[in-house]
């Protein structure tokens, strides 16, 4: 399975973080005015809106040595209350760990796969539960302890107590981090034979859409492949994938590579792989440069190296022409600086299919240092810890570490993992419908694919369903997209991690949590009685 | 002393409720009472009176169900208050891992000092609870008493105008009792307004200006201690040592007025007084001992070099 690139656009991501923002906090000002009217009468909102006001003027000015101070003390508290152990299992792991991953008889890449696979797998797991349950305890324990009230009887605005606190788990597990991530880096240097080479491919990724078999643009045959980002192109036919790559830098050659898969309705040629062509596009100039036919990797990579000028022969003029991939077949694209070059990918064995999806065919750039990908990587565990952190701390203001701990678990884990089943039922998709009717189809003993019948019971079933969407929707945005965060992958297959698709919008899910969990962190504590009995 | 009013509580009441929001306990019922500049105000009343509640009030660590508030002018939901008001906790809640020195640095960072005046302070401060031969151990190596005194430390660390002390002499022996009594009045000598609560009569007696006795979460007393404690329908003198027949002749005299004599004898120091008699005098001459004489019954004390104690110890 290839790594598929996201679309990610930073400006339609920050809209909609507005929208959402703001709209919970218009609904949890009416909510609060709301209530205010039966305690405070008709002052009640008078009052909200005053202390909303004073609020904001105290959560915009914090006091850096304040919040210092409260990091510096979360800090010592961690490393104090032996955090730093962690290290021991992690010692554990790597003196042992060489034993079960070394295989020589592995190929290069998959050799450095597994290791840097384990590195991440093991950093992961043990960095994140210590930051989560530190950061899911440290509140609820301060003020069971009252330690707490030592420190809001001094002139601390409780955004810097939160914000301090955020800060100092954060700064432990960047130790941890830090230290673990450089062992990982030297023993998988170590590990590594000596005769390969680490590197880290930069891809630009295109778009793709598919021609089928009658030269009409259409969809790719579906071959019941598990992955359903694949489609296979028949062979022998008119059939194709076409990609449209983004040209931002004008260089000599042209590096594609490509990691098709094969699909064949019969054994056809024992000694050949499938034949693939990649035609070079400008259909308004009504160029096609055809490359040189070349048989398929199918569990390797394809690399093919496109000369700037290319010479070719027309088939029906027999006419050898000339042309410049800048100057000739780039289309016009707003996405490329030297606009866009078009290629498509045909498979010319009659009755065969080639599995083809839009991360299996990039431009190659120049290779990047492995530690560059490597780095990489290990920011997208820290901007994990931090959204963990983040999370684990806001719980922790209003609700006691056991539920703050489960809390911020399930959340990670429903970002990480249940985000796509999220998608799924947002998109209206889901077979058997929304819950409520799915508990109508399960009573009824009805399949999820079979129409429902209409009747009133039914209708307000799906009405219900309905309803519960946007609440669900609501849900989605306040659960971190975490699926980004997984850059290791990336470097795990040998390739640097893209800015666009994958660092930007960790980055944006970080940033944009970070407000969110102050303010509301903010009002919980302030909000509440601290010596509550 | 003046008049000028440093904590103003009208009508305050406070009520616990459950999650249902139903009435749980009705901690304090309508107080109202003024703390004014440069006194040394008790609060006085048993287990449950409401003293505590009080002062977590007037911190904002519990908020009023009905009534005001204003201390040093402001409310008490406003966090800036705190920059001039130092609070003993009950128990020292001080964070246990920290050492004396860290302790005092992170509490002088929370009101912005300066890194020098917080090294100058801590020094002081230090100095000042007789800490210094354990500024670098933890707080969880301390004792009672020491926690106490570093507590009374990280109060004073921002020079306050306003002191609340939550039981300040509870876990004290009666020397550390002795000082912090001092420090009580010394901090009132220096213009300081100091509010106390304790249940420990004698300690409030001896540095208390006024006080206010709380009894299920209702004010029933308010005044000057001297006032409140004063017997209006008696006399008392006391004079140096007076013969058999001096003494004759005053209950003499005193029938004559029609005056009745309620006790007569020698007065008595009190315990903590001893205490604290017998300990200087035991600082003063080290190798001084107790030592009961058996024939007569009777004891005295005499002198023994520290070598000669210890071999009595040994045998």
């Amino acid at each position: 399975m290839s790594l598929q690139p996201v679309d990610f656009n930073l400006l339609i991501g920050a809209t909609q973080w507005v929208i959402v923002f703001g709209s919970f906090i218009g609904v949890f000002l009416l909510v609060a005015m709301a209530t205010s009217f039966p305690m405070y009468g008709l002052a009640g909102p008078g009052r909200v809106v005053a202390g909303a006001l004073h609020g904001l003027g105290e959560f915009l000015s914090p006091s850096p040595r304040r919040v210092y101070a409260i990091a510096m003390l979360t800090y010592k508290e961690s490393i104090r209350k032996k955090a730093l152990l962690v290290f021991v299992v992690f010692a554990v792991l790597f003196m042992f760990a060489s034993w079960f991953l070394a295989n020589p008889s592995d190929r290069p890449d998959m050799q450095v796969r597994n290791y840097v696979a384990f590195v991440f797998i093991a950093i992961n797991m043990l960095v994140l539960p210590v930051v989560l349950l530190l950061s899911c305890w440290g509140l609820p324990e301060d003020i069971r302890i009252r330690s707490l009230h030592t420190v809001v009887t001094k002139p601390v605005r409780r955004n810097e107590v939160v914000l301090g606190r955020i800060l100092g788990f954060a700064s432990v597990g960047t130790l941890i981090l830090l230290i673990m991530s450089t062992v990982g880096y030297v023993w998988i240097q170590r590990q590594v034979s000596s005769d390969v080479d680490l590197f880290c491919r930069v891809p630009v990724y295109g778009d793709v859409t598919m021609i089928d078999r009658t030269g009409n643009p259409g969809l790719g045959v579906n071959v019941g492949d598990i992955d359903e980002t694949r489609s296979f192109i028949e062979g022998g036919t008119r059939a194709a994938g076409v990609w449209t790559f983004p040209l931002n830098e004008k260089a000599d050659t042209i590096r594609l590579e490509s990691r098709f898969e094969a699909f064949r309705t019969f054994k056809g040629n024992m000694d050949r792989s499938l034949r693939v062509r990649y035609v070079l596009v400008n259909e308004a100039k009504s160029l096609r440069v055809p490359l040189p036919t070349f048989e398929v990797d199918e569990f390797g990579t394809n690399e093919t190296e496109v000369a700037r000028k290319q010479t070719w022969t027309d088939e029906q003029t027999l006419k050898t022409n000339e042309v410049d991939i800048y100057d000739d077949l780039a289309v016009t694209s707003d996405k490329g600086t030297y606009g866009a070059l078009v290629v498509h990918v045909q498979c010319l064995d009659r009755s065969q299919y080639l599995g083809v999806s839009q991360g299996d065919f990039f431009i190659r750039l120049p290779d990047r240092s492995f530690a560059t990908g490597y780095i990489k990587a290990v920011i997208g565990v820290w901007l994990k810890i931090l959204v963990i952190v983040m999370a684990g701390v806001t719980a922790s203001c209003f609700v006691k570490w056991p539920v703050a701990t489960l809390l911020s678990f399930s959340v990670i884990v429903i970002g990480q993992v249940a985000r796509g089943f999220l998608d799924k039922i947002l998109s209206g998709k889901q077979a058997g419908g929304g819950a409520a009717e799915s508990v109508y189809r399960l009573l009824t003993h009805m399949n999820d694919t079979a129409t429902l019948p209409e009747n009133p019971l039914t209708s307000t079933l799906q009405l219900f369903d309905h309803g519960l969407q946007h609440g669900l929707w609501m849900v989605k945005f306040m659960i971190p997209d975490l699926t980004s965060f997984g850059m290791s992958d990336w470097v795990a297959r040998g390739f640097d991690v893209p800015w666009q698709g994958v660092m930007l919008p960790s980055l944006a899910v970080t940033f944009g949590y970070f407000l969110p969990c102050l303010l509301l962190g903010y009002f919980s504590l302030s909000l509440r009685e601290l010596e509550a009995k | 002393m003046s008049d000028e009013p440093v904590i103003q509580i009208r009508n305050l009441t406070k009520t616990y409720r459950d999650f249902w929001g139903r009435k749980k306990v009705q901690a304090l019922n309508s107080l109202s009472l003024d703390v004014k500049k440069g006194e040394v105000f008790g609060l006085l009343g048993p287990n449950g009176s409401g003293k505590t509640t009080t002062m977590k009030l007037l911190l904002g660590l519990l908020f009023p169900t009905e009534g005001e508030i204003s201390i040093l002018g402001k409310p008490a939901s406003d966090v800036s208050k705190n920059e001039r008001i130092g609070y003993l906790p009950e128990e020292s809640y001080l964070y246990r891992f920290l050492n004396a020195e860290e302790t005092l640095d992170f509490y002088g960072r929370l009101f912005d000092i300066t890194a020098e005046q917080r090294r100058r302070k801590t020094e002081e401060l230090i100095e000042m609870v007789g800490l210094q031969q354990a500024r670098r151990r933890q707080l969880k190596e301390y004792s009672k008493g020491m926690t106490r005194r570093i507590g009374l430390a990280q109060a004073l660390i921002n020079d306050p105008d306003l002191v609340l002390l939550d039981e300040p002499t509870s876990g004290l022996d009666p020397l550390g009792t002795r000082d912090m009594k001092d420090l009580i009045l010394q901090l009132r000598d220096q213009g300081k307004t100091v509010v106390m609560c304790s249940h420990l009569l004698a300690d409030v007696q001896d540095v208390c200006d006024r006080i206010a006795i709380l009894y299920g979460g209702e004010l029933k007393e308010l005044g000057r201690v001297d006032d409140l404690l004063k017997e209006q329908k008696e006399t008392q003198f006391i004079t140096s040592e007076l013969s058999d027949d001096a003494v004759a002749e005053i209950k003499a005299v005193l029938q004559k007025h029609n005056a009745s004599l309620k006790s007569c004898g020698q007065p008595t120091s009190s315990l903590e007084e001893l205490f604290l008699r017998t300990v200087q005098r035991s600082k003063d001459r080290p190798g001084q001992r107790y030592v009961p004489t058996a024939e007569s019954g009777a004891d005295s004390t005499s002198d023994a070099s520290p070598s000669e104690e210890t071999a009595e110890s040994s045998s």
